[in-house]
């Protein structure tokens, strides 16, 4: 790394600010995308950054009855785990500034520690409605979590490494992953939207049944963290799934176009499908999603054993 | 030595309005409302009035909502749980009055089971005149109680006494 690449590259990522604004970026990106499909003039752009100051400056209520530290500590741990994972990940075309052998897997729990934490966060509260979305959330957790793995296994077991570097390296210098491996893109661009409880995932937040799911008894400043939390997922793993499936890091400019894409694809899922019962969502994911992404592995096992 | 310390606090305050005049969630109640004025509210939610271009949003939960929308008069059983609902909200915290059962109880002004209009439970920020008002009133509405934030003017916060318990 030159002197120069390493000043970038720390001035961007710890530095964190970059990348919450990047990550509200993105999110007023799929916001704005989902209005114009729905024919709507949609949000300004800087909604997300209005929302979230708002929040921030805004009161917090601790309902009774509530564990403090399990209250105030959850999105604070939320938050963090998703800022480790972008230490890892290929954020905005730039190489990632750490990485060690099996750094894959840790940001992949590094992503789902804020499922987690939301999980919790309902688990803790003393509503019906937060317990009710809780429980949704873990259940989404478990049905999307495997074939997320696996989709994005796909590519580290075609560079043989676990390492993210590695495998956007060996995915720029190769065909597009896309072409080779569409099976695992498709499944790991739904996997996203599970992840992100994005429509038509969005049972565990579902606004119409259950209030506002794990979070109904957050306000203030707790929110914020979580929404923050969020939005840098929502970065995190977008970049992840470019680099491993549209051809690597390559230029920033280029990368920050692939990601933009997978944004709109996202954004006109959203807008086109309706929202999942949960046990539709999990029957989806066992009985397609999982197989599918099981298969594609088999025979990408079978294909290099043949080869080599 | 003050100087700089006021100017900070000065461009906080500014930010602070700034986003919250541009962020302002809603949450809706209907305290004892024919439902004209709620089919009004949902109306204005449709993509034809698309009122997230202004940042406002819809939530479920009072704990996310900046102002509280309500329509119709306050009936006995409704006063419980408006209060409730506007105590739930976290600070700071605004109401809008849809509809003119809410300013004056309108047609439903001295019957039985009415406590009364929504001020006498609640202090109100801004009313929406109409029987139902229409989506651009309520869009109107919203947009001056706005103005009125950015001006840092409010009424003062003062639960009106005197609400008959007695049949
Ligand atoms: S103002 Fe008119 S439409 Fe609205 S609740 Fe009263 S009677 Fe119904």
């Amino acid at each position: 790394m030159t002197p120069l690449a390493a000043l970038l590259s720390i001035m961007f990522f710890p530095a964190g600010i970059t990348l919450i604004l990047s990550g509200m970026l993105y999110e007023w990106a799929d916001r704005k995308l989902v209005a114009r499909f729905q024919n709507r003039i949609g949000p300004r752009w800087f909604q997300p950054l209005a929302d979230t100051i708002k929040l921030l400056t805004k009161e917090e209520i601790k309902p009774q009855g509530l564990k403090s530290l399990l209250f105030y500590g959850l999105p604070i741990v939320a938050l963090t785990g998703a800022l480790t994972a972008a230490l890892y990940a290929p954020i905005l075309g730039f190489s990632p500034i750490y990485s060690f052998p099996g750094d894959l897997i840790v940001t992949l729990y590094m992503l789902s520690l804020m499922t987690m934490c939301i999980g919790l966060a309902g688990w803790n509260g003393s509503s019906r409605f937060s317990l009710i979305g809780a429980t949704r959330s873990f259940t989404q957790l478990f049905a999307y979590e495997a074939p997320f793995l696996l989709a994005l296994l796909g590519p580290a077991m075609a560079a043989n490494s676990w390492v993210i570097k590695d495998v956007s390296a060996y995915a720029e210098g190769h065909y597009w992953m896309i072409l080779t491996q569409p099976v695992g893109f498709v499944i790991a661009l739904i996997g996203l939207m599970g992840k992100l409880e994005l429509p038509p995932f969005d049972a565990p937040e579902a606004e119409t049944e259950i209030v506002a799911g794990a979070l109904t008894e957050y306000s203030g400043r707790g929110l914020a963290l979580f929404h923050i939390g969020k939005s840098v997922e929502l970065v995190v793993a977008v970049s992840l799934v470019t680099a491993f499936y549209l051809g690597g890091i390559g230029n920033p400019l280029l990368f920050l176009i692939k990601t933009l894409v997978i944004v709109l694809l996202m954004a006109l899922l959203q807008a086109m499908l309706t929202r999942l019962r949960i046990d539709q969502t999990v029957g989806l994911w066992w009985r397609y999603g999982a197989l599918l992404a099981l298969l594609q592995i088999l025979i990408l096992i079978l294909l290099k054993g043949w080869l080599a | 030595m003050n100087f700089p310390q006021n100017y900070v606090s000065q461009l906080m305050e500014k930010i602070t309005t700034w986003a919250r005049i541009n962020s302002p969630w809603a949450i809706h109640f209907n305290s004892g409302s024919c439902n004209g004025c709620d089919i009004e509210i949902l109306a204005t939610l449709t993509p034809r009035y698309d009122i997230e271009r202004f940042g406002i949003k819809l939530r479920g939960s009072p704990r996310h909502a900046d102002v509280l929308i309500c329509t119709g008069p306050v009936t006995r059983q409704a006063r419980e749980r408006l209060l409730r609902t506007y105590e739930q909200m976290p600070e700071p915290k605004f109401v809008v009055v849809v509809g003119s059962c809410g300013i004056s109880g309108g047609v439903f002004q001295g019957c039985y089971n009415v406590v009364g209009h929504i001020n006498e439970v609640l202090p109100v920020d801004a009313f929406i005149p109409g029987c139902p008002p229409r989506p651009e009133a309520i869009i109107d509405g919203i947009v001056k109680l706005l103005a009125h934030i950015q001006r840092g003017t409010r009424p003062a916060l003062v639960i009106k006494p005197g609400v008959q318990e007695a049949a």
